[in-house]
């Protein structure tokens, strides 16, 4: 009740946010809810069913992603005096804040289900015809165990993953460098800690993200190798029939996974570019903060730039056939899959830059009294985003080169 | 309207200020000497903070004029007055506030680069500024690493680095320790007296407002009293020796 109380009470861009969590969790239940009637309808395809299941975990994967952003970003779940006092420390708030991600996934999947159901025909109306008889099963009855289990897995996994993200870190021995500072001068509350200190030092997850990027990539070469080029056969897309190579896929999602690791290093990277030789104050702030931010800010934007990898190596491989109509190897979901997945990962960029602004609120309020400009302020932004470009624009476009090559003719 | 008397380089007339509703400031009048160090005291939620936030430019007062160096303040757009912020006055604030990503002296060389004083320029001089301050030892450690004392210092340096005008001092020492806190204020007192800084010091406690030329007190937003010279000798005394 209290998440309700205080979602009542939030900013209209924080409720929008809230929106989008939910819209985004409608999207992942209408896929869900697509596959089992799909599977309902098709007894006999039990392997193209459950690759389409398994193509349904990438939607459900960004939708989670964006549900903890949205989640962290949420002034609401962040310590405040106010609450501390009648005793919602950051354990509770953590809690209140999984409560609230779970509410606005609950009322994504029932619309799902509502959507669904009223398509289908269940509800009283006429069902569609056409192409989308066959995807939604609606012929076959829907088993209503699978029907709950599905849609409950939006909301079950992205308030377990809230939780787990904003929960405060244990009580250890402090390693860091201000270890040996008194403690009148440690944060007074736990809570503070949650807001991660500005890494000062490059993130680690570079070479990692590399290695994985090549062994991904290397993967895929051989898996790839003698592959004919038909289009259709290639790589079963989501809402097609075919057998999989997971070869393939594998070494694709190999790829995005180091592209995702290598995030942060390099959006470090583009920082200490920015702030490189003898920068003036307009470089300096831009460059350093990009540096300071690039853990909170990196992660976020290596999940874009390998869906987008992944959008361009599609459209490389797929795009000569998808004008062809009838052997088109896109089924009517891929869309909705991947429009859901691209804007589930700019939602959650957009949001880890609201949360990095909102987080450094303090600071630039310093800096205004100091007399920063609010031009130079956002000049500053606007330097930020453009080295973010050109660093990491090469970068996406190198990779889902590398990836289509191998399955070219 | 009433011209501004010569000798005052800031001067303020009648404010009234509130804040969405709660009052804060009621018909305060007061008048800043040119290289003169002007305490306000009063106790927590006396206006302060509002008085020198007014005078700054920072915000607009409700009512009431806010002149420097013959010019009004109170009638300049947000652009003016954020230049003017940057080119005449300084601030220190309770807090450090230091950007957390960049390094002591980059955080102390940061209001030069932004009048696009050259970079080796910016540096020597934000550097001379820390030896001044003695936390000549940290330059290169960014404000996590280093203590508050040493924060404040910083903070300190980078409102002195760029020799303003007008400095307005917003309860410098009040996180300090009693020994930071004298040898701060100290510090602070004396190089503003040597490079003839005009210094505005909002302070409770009283012996902080010893170190002044000069004392106004508030009370719930009100002037209390008349301005009280207050000798401020051994700043100016301590100024010959240690800067």
């Amino acid at each position: 009740m209290l998440a309700l109380r205080l979602a009542r009470g939030a900013h209209p861009l924080v409720l929008l946010r809230r929106l989008m969590v939910a819209a985004a969790s409608a999207g992942v239940g209408f896929l869900l809810l697509c596959t089992l009637g799909y599977a309902a309808s098709h007894p006999a395809q039990a392997a193209a069913s459950v690759m389409r299941l398994l193509w349904c975990a990438v939607p459900l994967a960004a939708m989670v992603q964006l549900a903890v952003v949205v989640a962290r970003a949420d002034p609401a779940s962040r310590p405040k005096p106010g609450l501390s006092s009648v005793g919602l420390g950051p354990f509770r708030l953590a809690m209140v804040a999984a409560a609230s991600t779970a509410a606005s996934c609950v009322v994504g999947s029932a619309i799902a289900l509502l959507v669904f159901l009223y398509l289908r025909g269940d509800l009283g109306s006429p069902p569609v015809h056409g192409v989308l008889t066959q995807v939604l099963g609606a012929e076959a009855r829907l088993p209503g165990a699978g029907v709950i289990t599905l849609l409950g897995a939006a909301p079950v996994l992205a308030a377990t993953s809230a939780a787990i993200a904003l929960r405060p870190p244990a009580n250890r021995p402090d390693t860091t460098p201000d270890a040996g500072r008194p403690p009148a001068e440690q944060p007074a509350d736990p809570g503070t800690a949650q807001i991660l200190p500005p890494v000062t030092t490059a993130p680690r997850g570079l070479p990692w993200g590399v290695a994985l990027m090549a062994m991904g990539l290397a993967l895929e070469a051989y898996a790839g190798h003698g592959v004919p080029p038909a289009p259709e056969s290639l790589l079963p897309m989501p809402g097609r029939l075919g057998s999989g190579s997971p070869g393939v896929i594998g070494g694709w999602m190999l790829t995005a996974i180091g592209l995702i690791f290598a995030g942060p290093g390099l959006t470090h990277a583009a920082g200490r570019l920015l702030s490189a030789g003898r920068p003036s104050a307009l470089r300096l702030l831009a460059g350093r903060v990009l540096q300071g931010e690039a853990q909170r800010i990196g992660r976020p934007l290596g999940v874009l730039c390998a869906v987008a990898s992944g959008a361009l190596a599609t459209s490389e491989l797929y795009g000569s056939a998808s004008a062809s109509a009838p052997g088109s190897p896109f089924g009517p979901l891929t869309g909705l899959g991947a429009a859901l997945v691209m804007s589930c990962a700019t939602a959650t960029v957009l949001t880890a830059a609201v949360e990095m602004r909102s987080l450094r609120g303090t600071t630039t309020a310093a800096l205004q009294r100091l007399g920063v400009t609010t031009r130079l302020l956002r000049h500053a932004v606007a330097a930020r985003t453009a080295m973010l470009f050109l660093v990491l624009a090469p970068v996406t476009w190198l990779v889902a080169e590398l990836a289509a090559m191998p399955l070219r003719s | 309207m009433v011209t501004p008397p010569d000798n005052d380089v800031l001067w303020a007339r009648a404010l009234h200020h509130s804040h969405n509703g709660s009052p804060a400031l009621a018909n305060v009048s007061v008048g800043v000497r040119e290289g003169e160090i002007l305490a306000v005291t009063g106790p927590r939620g006396s206006g302060k903070t509002t008085l020198l936030r007014c005078l700054a430019g920072q915000i607009l007062p409700e009512s009431g004029e806010v002149w420097f160096n013959s010019v009004p303040v109170h009638t300049m757009g947000p652009m003016d007055r954020e230049r003017l912020r940057r080119d005449r006055f300084g601030w220190i604030d309770t807090e450090p506030h230091l950007v957390p990503e960049l390094t002591a002296w980059e955080n102390a060389a940061l209001p030069l680069l932004l009048r696009g004083t050259p970079h080796r320029v910016a540096k020597a001089v934000a550097q001379e500024w820390l030896e001044r301050l003695d936390v000549a030892d940290c330059t290169r450690k960014r404000p996590a690493a280093l203590l508050q004392a040493q924060r404040q210092r910083v903070s300190i340096a980078r409102a002195l680095a760029c020799e303003p005008f007008v400095l307005f001092a917003d309860e410098p020492s009040a996180i300090l320790h009693r020994s930071d806190r004298a040898q701060v204020l100290r510090t602070l007192t004396a190089a503003a007296r040597t490079h003839g800084i005009t210094v505005v010091l909002a302070t409770h406690d009283v012996e902080v407002a010893g170190l002044a030329d000069r004392t106004i007190a508030l009370l719930d937003g009100r002037r209390v009293g008349g301005g009280v010279v207050t000798g401020g000798t051994e700043g100016r005394a301590a100024c010959s020796l240690s800067v």
